[in-house]
């Protein structure tokens, strides 16, 4: 009886709460979803961001790290929220577009979800042990083609696992898939520790997460995948070896809420975000960690990530990898 | 004494636990892809390999019941009622999350208080009664604002 | 640079009011944090990492270092307290802890939980100063053969925690292995009993599942029985643990800290299994054996010695080789990268002071957390004063908040209840729950690591077998089984003979 009184109530609630819904936007604080754990590329970069894009939106955002399935379940969660422009999420390559490129089980599409900015790109690095006597990427082929080599990742379908044999592939190695064993691990720590350790020969990742370990020498990177070379990577970028396609192989971060968001709160996000990226010391810090903040306007943001899944997807389906059970 | 050994009973548990993972559960809810190349790396290898070390726990247990003539503990006495209070408990929780995206956590915490309160027949009802009310919403103040989670608000009435 | 210019560099870096306040601040944080269970540790750090951005680096650094350190400790007063880990770490706590506290003793418990804590801090501390290059290399050593030996060894702890039947430890253990499958293949991402629902297909989480293996079950006990437990009315106890308390433990707390140091220092184990190692070594040792499980004092002092002996020791991985060695410094490391410094080898040539600002700190940290430690005990004993007619629904109350904010995720609150009735039905049948526990740590790691060991050499068993290390880790295995063995044998015999003569007096 009093449950059925409070259901009588809560709908009642709902009609007031979508009339209210027409008032300015935002009217309250946003949450804002982070599909990976804390301390993670993702985190810091959204945690950086939040600060400007807080005083941008002039209400606060509760950020809500929501980990899981290589983040699947903070996505979904992005994805059954109400298109109202309350709950966002900050999407990432791995989720967004390797992923949904990987897994036919995946509860989610692109489809399903409506991007208001892609701020942060990300460039690859590929790395080996400096005493593993490769020095290059024509080394390490060599070595594929003699047998027994490994890559780490962190884990089916992140980053790392597609990065590992687009690399090889685009390098000639006929099936990627055959002529290296993949390792995959619980995480980007794990992995790089794994090339660290031995277990792996190598491993190509955010430059951003190998930048420690080529600061100190640990690792030695033979390969960046961007036009640009990258601070402190001693390493031929894909253009100087030729490659272009690779340039498609980028980490990334963007901010996106669920298929049905209105076309309003998408421009308002547009107009944040470029007040966000140019306020304070956002953009130097954020570089000084190894990223290039590249600030797309929702359409551009869209185009970009489609274009890399269809390359992703089409690498994936020619090699037989992806996941179907 | 010619009961069965309650330790016979887990293992029968067990037995049976572990016929219907290799039976029903793994076949049908853990899949590996065709083009596994060897059976240790398969994602069935493990599941099979638990199910298998279950039936055996399952056979020892049941042995050992049956060889012991000790009863390893007193059955524990009936309770006036007490099937009662813990189907009521039950019915408690699954409203409990039910409530949870639909009337906000602290609201739903409110009434969970209160009648878990009663039902454990407490006795300091007024206390329990205004800790009820307090409790959540102290808890909402920290967690939220303090902790900046973002504690589920529901569609009645949102918190600041 | 000699070791006094190091010294006083880091001194200059550290030896201001600023770094210090922080530092307390941070262990403040943590032992509250910590306190609250579903909180827990991790969370804590998360939580206070973003505030540390607008730090100085050292300043933030050794924030996170006090919350951790802070946390680690702090969730045994819950564990102790209302049979709640705070902290996935201080489940062995509960084993001892729980029944000290029904008897009367919780604040002897506490007292010991406390000293045990700080003690094991220093060693570890001193461990990671003294000893961090040569653990690093040492764990750089360990890749998945040597990881799937030790976890193969840790597994007997079971043994240790199984109580009086070890087959239905066992039995509780298979669950725990079981139940740990849930979720996408590690090798091949494929779903396994995540019946397509995203939620599942991370894994059932850690913490909704430990607690409501631990707290839910004490709360349906009290639903199926209110009075029974409402009559022996728990004085908290005035009583403090005593010099000769900690005198007799030592031996227990000492072996606790190396063995959190030793696990610590390799990347990936993490506190939990250490606590629960240390505590099965100090039963096997103790002449007060047949008393664990049933209040015991020497096991609330190795299981906090266990997990705090941790506390220091990962950072030897995070600061000499740069990786994390669990899901605390994997925040932490965070932190670090945030402030643009690079953890690894050349830190400690480049950015000397730091290294040593921090081991100032941590040292400094141990002081710390004894006093606020002192205070917490002193704020949250009277916890147990509580009527438990009003207890027991808050601990309802503040577990669902808690597990909710572990990951945002209501989800997490159903497995908790389930997991709650689970258990409820295990204690009701006298089945063990920490090998549950053990197990569904243990159990993805046992066979990640088997499976990469498959994958690296091409499903060659021999594997395995490589090097020293696998081999010291199956020799321990062999001794342990065998002792395990014996033990239960002659435990059968003994009975035999006593039913025996019961026959004749018959």
């Amino acid at each position: 009886m009093k449950l059925l009184k409070f259901g009588a109530v809560g709908a009642l609630a709902l009609g007031l709460a979508s009339t209210a819904a027409l008032a300015e936007y935002p009217e309250r604080p946003i949450n804002m979803v982070i599909p990976y754990g804390a301390g993670g590329a993702t985190d810091i970069s959204a945690r950086t961001i939040a600060e400007p894009l807080g005083q941008a939106v002039g209400k606060p955002l509760v950020m809500a790290n929501v980990t899981g399935a290589g983040g699947a379940t903070g996505s979904v969660a992005v994805q059954n929220a109400k298109p109202d422009g309350y709950t966002m999420l900050f999407a990432r390559v791995g989720s967004h577009s390797v992923n949904p490129a990987m897994k036919a089980t995946l509860p989610y599409t692109l489809d399903d979800f409506r991007f208001v900015t892609v701020y942060e790109i990300n460039p690859v690095a590929c790395a080996v042990r400096p005493d593993s006597g490769i020095e290059s990427m024509d080394d390490l082929i060599a070595k594929v083609n003699e047998g027994g080599v490994s890559f780490s990742s962190s884990g089916v379908g992140s980053l790392l696992h597609l990065a590992g044999v687009m690399v090889l592939r685009e390098f000639g190695v006929e099936n990627p898939l055959d002529a290296a064993t993949h390792i995959p691990q619980k995480g980007g720590g794990e992995a790089a520790t794994a090339v660290l350790n031995g277990t792996a020969t190598f491993i190509c990742t955010n430059s951003s997460a190998l930048a420690s370990f080529v600061a100190n020498d640990q690792l030695k990177p033979i390969l960046i995948t961007t036009k640009e070379p990258v601070v402190g990577f001693d390493a031929p970028t894909a253009a100087d070896l030729g490659k272009p396609n690779l340039h498609q192989l980028v980490g990334w971060t963007g901010i996106a809420g669920p298929k049905g968001l209105p076309d309003d709160v998408a421009d308002k996000w547009g107009k944040w975000m470029a007040e966000a990226v140019d306020a304070g010391d956002f953009r130097e810090k954020m570089e000084s960690r190894g990223s290039v903040i590249e600030l797309m306007s929702p359409e551009d943001a869209n185009a970009f990530i489609k274009s890399q899944y269809e390359t992703f997807r089409a690498l994936v389906d020619d090699l037989g990898m992806r996941i179907e059970g | 004494m010619q009961n069965i050994h309650r330790q016979t009973i887990i293992g029968g548990v067990a037995i049976l636990l572990a016929l219907f993972l290799v039976f029903v559960a793994i076949p049908n809810w853990v899949y590996a892809p065709s083009n596994v190349r060897k059976l240790v790396l398969s994602p069935l290898f493990w599941p099979y390999a638990l199910a298998l070390l279950t039936l055996l726990v399952g056979l020892g247990l049941v042995f050992t019941g049956m060889r012991s003539d000790e009863r390893l503990e007193p059955d524990p006495a009936e309770m006036p009622g007490g099937f009662f209070r813990l189907a009521i408990m039950a019915v408690i929780m699954v409203i409990y999350m039910a409530g949870l995206p639909r009337l906000g956590m602290v609201w739903t915490s409110m009434l969970a208080f209160a009648a878990t309160a009663f039902l454990v027949r407490t006795r300091h009802p007024k206390t329990a009664l205004i800790c009820a009310i307090v409790i959540p919403l102290l808890l909402y103040a920290f967690f939220a604002h303090v902790a900046g989670v973002a504690i589920p608000q529901g569609l009645l009435v949102r918190l600041p | 640079m000699s070791l006094m210019d190091s010294i006083l560099a880091g001194l200059s870096l550290v030896g201001n009011l600023e770094s210090f306040l922080a530092l307390f601040a941070g262990v403040v944080i943590g032992t509250i944090g910590g306190a609250i269970p579903g909180m827990s540790a991790t969370m804590a750090v998360a939580l206070t990492l973003p505030f540390t951005f607008a730090m100085q680096p050292i300043t933030g650094i050794l924030m996170l270092l006090g919350v951790y350190k802070g946390g680690i400790f702090g969730g045994s007063i819950p564990a102790i307290l209302i049979k709640t880990p705070g902290t996935p770490a201080s489940s062995a706590t509960v084993l001892d802890g729980y029944p000290m506290a029904e008897k009367g003793e919780a604040g002897r418990a506490l007292g010991m939980a406390l000293w045990a804590s700080c003690t094991a801090d220093v060693i570890s501390n001193l461990s990671l100063i003294l000893f961090a290059g040569f653990l690093a290399s040492f764990a750089l050593n360990f890749g998945p053969p040597e990881f799937f030996t030790l976890i193969l060894f840790s597994l007997t702890i079971i043994a240790g925690v199984s109580g009086r039947s070890l087959l239905r430890g066992a039995f509780s253990a298979m669950l725990g292995l079981l139940l740990a499958t849930v979720g996408l293949d590690l090798i091949y991402g494929t779903n396994r009993f995540t019946f397509g629902n995203p939620n599942m297909m991370g894994g059932l989480n850690f913490i909704a599942v430990l607690i409501g293996l631990f707290a839910i079950p004490e709360i349906l006990s009290m639903v199926w029985d209110p009075k029974g437990n409402d009559g022996t009315a728990r004085k908290l106890g005035r009583n403090w643990v005593t010099w000769a308390d900690y005198k007799a433990s030592f031996r227990s707390i000492v072996r606790g800290s190396f063995i959190g140091v030793f696990l610590g220092s390799i990347p990936g184990i993490g506190a939990a299994p250490s606590a629960f190692l240390s505590y099965s070594e100090a039963r096997r040792k103790s002449k007060n054996r047949d008393n664990f499980g049933k209040g015991e004092i020497e096991g609330v002092a190795a299981a906090e010695a266990g997990n705090n002996g941790v506390a220091g020791a990962t950072l030897i991985p995070l600061l000499a080789l740069g990786v994390p060695g669990d899901v605390i410094t994997a925040i932490i490391i965070g932190a670090f990268m945030v402030h643009g410094l690079q953890p690894g080898p050349m830190m400690f040539i480049m950015n000397v002071d730091i290294i040593y600002g921090l081991f100032i700190g941590l040292i400094v940290s141990s002081v710390f957390l004894f006093f606020v430690g002192s205070a917490a005990i002193r704020g949250f004993r009277y916890v147990a004063d509580i009527p438990r007619g009003v207890l027991v629904p808050g601990v309802l109350i503040l577990c669902v908040y808690g597990v909710f904010a572990v990951n945002n995720n209501i989800f997490d609150v159903g497995v908790m209840f389930v997991m709650g009735w689970v258990g409820y039905l295990m204690m009701r049948n006298e089945i063990p729950a920490a090998p549950f526990l053990i197990a569904f740590i243990l159990g993805p790691l046992l066979e990640d690591n088997f499976r990469q060991s498959m994958l690296m050499s091409g499903s060659n068993p021999l594997i395995l077998f490589r090097g020293p290390i696998t081999w010291f880790f199956w020799g321990l295995t062999a001794i342990t089984v065998v002792a395990i063995v014996r033990a239960g044998y002659r435990a059968t015999r003994q009975l035999r003979k006593r039913e025996a003569r019961a026959a004749d007096a018959r």
